[in-house]
């Protein structure tokens, strides 16, 4: 999976949500509205393609501010 | 102090709150024994200053013929047994989904396992001595919701069920069983949270403040005294937040 694929499943979940779709790397998740269980949504999503499951501390998942910290999140996620 | 001139076991006394109570109740003339799975420096200092009435062995909670044997060591060497502290446990900060089987399985294993055994050895010893004392420290995660903490939250509250159940098995025999369960406290378990965080939870506790290792020592100090007739009963320490 590379870093678009996974903006794809953020945005995925945004829609569902009924939210506009993010805009850039830079934009606040705050602001976006992606919140924490959006982003646990997009684990489990990227868990079902990547066949594995990713575990990781609550601790993480709080220092997230941007959306860039998502993708590089999930990107060394899945490099496991 | 209400403890005195007892020979007691306080599981995970090498750091946190278990150290605390370890170093008051050797205070007040209680002989008493802990384990940890690793040594600190502050058990060389409490051997150093209290010799023979203290007792520490590497340990982990989870050694069934260990924790056994750790019981008939603490009352050969003390001359009896008269309390246990169940204190010694880890902490959670992983949403149930994204916590890996493992770690579900290890938190089960010391915070489930090990104060059952311990808690089994001990009831073992006590009911042919005529009677004891026991405290778990639960936690108000038992009882109250907080993200992050499902398995953990779930071994506490195991810990208040199996109490209950347990008052009823041995009361009878002279056995007091109580927990004590603190609301958040500073310690290494829960050093995961960040100073905002701590905020909120100060802000929404009635009295303004966290408990601290000398408010909870207070209420396991007057528990494990033999002199309340408080049987299976949790004690909250929290300030009021579950009020
Ligand atoms: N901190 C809080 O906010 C809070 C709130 C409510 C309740 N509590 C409860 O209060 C108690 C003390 O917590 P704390 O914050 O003082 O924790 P802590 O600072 O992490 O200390 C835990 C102690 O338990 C020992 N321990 C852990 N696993 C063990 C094992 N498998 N075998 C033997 N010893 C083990 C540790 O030593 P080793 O790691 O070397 O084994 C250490 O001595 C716990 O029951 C906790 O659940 C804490």
């Amino acid at each position: 999976m590379i870093r678009s694929d996974i903006l794809d499943l953020m945005n995925m979940v945004m829609k569902k949500r009924g939210r506009e779709p993010l805009a850039d790397e830079g934009q606040s998740t705050r602001e976006a509205g992606f919140r924490s269980l959006d982003f646990s949504e997009v684990a489990l999503r990227i868990e079902s393609k990547v066949g594995r499951e990713l575990s990781f501390e609550a601790a993480s998942m709080r220092q997230i501010e941007t959306v860039k910290d998502v993708l590089d999140f999930f990107e060394e996620a899945i490099k496991g | 102090m209400h403890t005195q001139n007892q020979s007691i076991i306080v599981s995970g006394g090498s750091r946190g709150l278990g150290l605390h109570l370890v170093s008051r109740l050797l205070e007040a003339g209680n002989k008493v024994a802990t384990f940890a799975r690793s040594h600190t420096a502050a058990m060389d200092d409490l051997s150093a200053k209290y010799g023979d009435a203290f007792y520490f062995t590497p340990l982990d909670a989870v050694d069934a013929p260990g924790v056994t044997a750790f019981v008939m060591e603490v009352s050969d060497r003390f001359g009896g047994l008269d309390s246990v502290v169940n204190n010694a446990a880890i902490g959670q900060d992983q949403l149930l989904m994204h916590t890996d089987v493992e770690t579900i399985q290890r938190i089960t294993n010391i915070n489930i396992v090990g104060p059952t055994l311990l808690t089994r050895a001990a009831i073992k010893h006590m009911m042919l001595s005529g009677g004891g004392n026991i405290c778990n420290i639960s936690s108000i995660c038992g009882s109250r919701g907080y993200a992050g903490l499902s398995v953990y939250a779930g071994s506490k509250g195991y810990l208040d069920a199996m109490m209950r159940a347990l008052a009823r098995e041995v009361g009878e025999a002279g056995i007091f069983i109580n927990n004590v369960a603190p609301g958040f406290f500073e310690s290494e378990m829960s050093s995961v949270l960040r100073p905002e965080q701590l905020d909120t939870i100060k802000r929404r506790t009635p009295s303004g403040s966290l408990s601290n290792d000398e408010n909870i020592f207070k209420v396991v100090d007057l528990v494990i005294s033999g002199t309340t007739n408080m049987q299976g009963q949790v004690v909250f320490v929290d300030g009021g937040i579950t009020s």
